[in-house]
């Protein structure tokens, strides 16, 4: 049966000594979307992404990379992958078409040095300015151009943009597109919420080493708390709308207008504002950074 | 395998020319300067013989320091190994785990390349480098033989470095391995170098006491020939050296292959994770 899921993973948990990091991550993406991994520090991205490429076995579950089990062959899944590490470190007294040379051997020299000059030059990389004297955002570059390079299946990019300046981000999500496009999958971790707005078909959200949500990003709007502004023609008893299940009545004025706080469905609600005379209703949703900082927020009230 | 072989001879070149020049340099001189030293005149037996024996103890070939073989032995194999050792711990320290620390192993990884095979071409690398120091030591005695007369075949100084080679690779095997244990590269390193230098004076304090004696004769050295190499190889030595080395090496390599890769930086002592799998 041909394998629907790029990435796979049931059940993973992690421990770094005593600490655990991941209490049963359960992931799934498809091949050919783009997915955001979103999450606040230390919530586990990093630690699922090297379980993904086998650079830290999980203590359980289990990992699927296009069917394959990256701990049983390793150098199988790692043809199809390009990856873009969270802390990017890179040989110091070497120059970025030496590092890329190097990296090019390691993948048996099947690189198009064309294509790499394109992508270099799309990022205005410089492939023979010393690596030692570069910036953290040209660094990154180098990166990014190593992680593209082959062409791959799959991309895991942990944190992409970091360091880069606007303008190169934008580039980069281009070319994220642009291998999405071509076929591939993209994996990638952001704190960017515009980020992964702009580029991500869908979300995880991961939260103290459990996914939380997945979706995509306007199912994960709908799915979350928004807000109804109600104006009526005549006063009305709103407590009615308030006895409503996942309905809570915020605001009211005189009768005529009420500020309704929404999770879930709005099918009851809807039905009950049929018997009243409603002359105008506004839905406020969320936006994404909005429905993450709640995230946010519900983990640190968690933690305290 | 092959492009991490080149790439950690690339990387070694700094330390090869320097230790390779050093050695180089060493022998030449010494090689040079055994003829005068006996031509001048002075009774070096006497001179020496007036040292106190605490001294001479880590010498003990210096009472034949005229002969061909004492000479070598006292300015080349009793203290050299030790030297060229520090190399070896430090290279084989820093072989897997330098990039661990510096954060390059995590991309590295990352490509298609096996935890065997980078592992492999990573120590025949480390091989490779050892064995181009010891053959630029080995070409400094042999150049010199014309100018001076020390007068053995180019086979009987080539016996000299045998045991030499098999020592190292020990030493080199015991950094790796402790590499893959301790923490930090430094650490292994250190405590290797360390282990080494109080194997250097075991050496001369079982000469003077002979409780540690049997201490000693379970330590590398008293396994290596030194200069006796020189009229015929002891194979059993070698292998048992060899051997030991290349265990240690197999073990570091079961331990890399299940080992977490950091991020970067040092890590901690404690049990490795891989002990905890209950999937695989």
């Amino acid at each position: 049966m041909e394998e629907t899921f790029a990435i796979k993973t049931e059940g993973l948990v992690k421990f770094y000594g005593k600490t655990q990091a991941l209490f049963g991550v359960d992931l799934e993406v498809e091949q050919g979307e783009i997915m955001g991994f979103l999450g606040p520090n230390g919530a586990g991205k990093t630690t699922t992404i090297r379980c993904l490429l086998d650079l830290i076995r999980p203590q359980e579950g289990n990992v699927s990379m296009f069917g394959l089990d990256p701990f049983k062959d390793p150098v199988d899944v790692r043809k199809m992958v390009g990856y873009l590490p969270g802390e990017l470190s890179l040989e110091t007294n070497m120059k970025p078409k030496a590092q890329l040379k190097y990296y090019a051997e390691l993948r048996g020299n099947s690189i198009d040095w064309n294509y790499v000059r394109e992508l270099a030059k799309k990022i205005h990389l410089d492939l023979n300015t010393p690596i030692k004297t570069l910036s953290k955002g040209n660094k990154q570059k180098i990166g990014v151009v190593q992680a593209l390079m082959h062409k791959p299946k799959l991309l895991i990019m942990d944190e992409p943009t970091s360091g880069l300046d606007p303008l190169i981000q934008q580039e980069v999500y281009k070319l994220l597109k642009e291998a999405r496009e071509n076929g591939a999958t993209v994996f990638f971790s952001s704190h960017i919420i515009g980020e992964v707005e702009a580029l991500a078909d869908r979300v995880a959200i991961i939260r103290g080493g459990r996914i939380i949500e997945e979706a995509n990003p306007s199912q994960l709007k709908l799915m979350t708390m928004r807000q109804m502004r109600i104006r009526f023609k005549e006063s009305v008893d709103l407590q009615a709308l308030d006895n409503i299940e996942g309905v809570e009545l915020l605001h009211k004025m005189n009768g005529v207008e009420a500020t309704l706080q929404i999770k879930g469905d709005l099918d009851k609600l809807i039905k009950k504002l049929a018997e009243f005379p409603v002359s105008d209703i506004e839905i406020m949703r969320p936006s994404l950074e909005e429905i993450f900082l709640k995230y946010y927020k519900e983990d640190q009230e968690e933690a305290i | 395998m092959f492009t991490e072989f080149k790439h950690t001879l690339r990387k070694m070149k700094g330390s090869l020319l320097g230790w390779s020049i050093g050695l180089g340099l060493y022998g030449l001189l010494m090689a040079w300067f055994y003829p005068y030293m006996f031509d001048s005149g002075m009774d070096f037996a006497e001179i020496y013989g007036s040292f106190p024996p605490e001294m001479m103890a880590f010498f003990p070939s210096i009472e034949n320091i005229a002969s061909p073989v004492g000479y070598l032995d006292t300015y080349f194999l009793s203290y050299i190994p030790m030297i060229i050792g520090i190399f070896a711990a430090g290279a084989c320290a820093n072989m897997i785990s330098k990039d661990e620390e510096a954060g390059i192993l995590d991309l590295l990884l990352s490509y298609p390349v096996s935890r065997t095979k980078m592992f492999w071409g990573r120590f025949m690398g480390f091989i490779a480098g050892l064995v181009i120091v010891l053959l630029v030591s080995y070409l400094s005695w042999v150049i010199a033989p014309p100018f001076s007369d020390l007068g053995f075949t180019l086979m009987e100084f080539f016996n000299m470095f045998v045991p030499l080679f098999a020592l190292l690779v020990l030493v080199g095997g015991f950094a790796l391995l402790l590499s893959m244990l301790l923490p930090s590269k430094r650490m292994a390193s250190s405590l290797t170098s360390a282990l080494l230098i109080a194997n250097f004076l075991l050496v001369g304090l079982s000469n003077i006491n002979e409780n540690l004696q049997p201490l000693y004769d379970v330590t590398p050295f008293a396994f290596f020939q030194g200069a006796g190499a020189i009229d015929g190889i002891n194979w059993n030595w070698f292998a048992g050296l060899l051997g030991v080395g290349l265990g240690f090496t197999l073990l570091s390599w079961f331990l890399f292959q299940r080992r977490d890769i950091r991020v970067s930086g040092e890590g901690s002592f404690r049990l490795p994770d891989w002990l905890r799998l209950k999937r695989k």
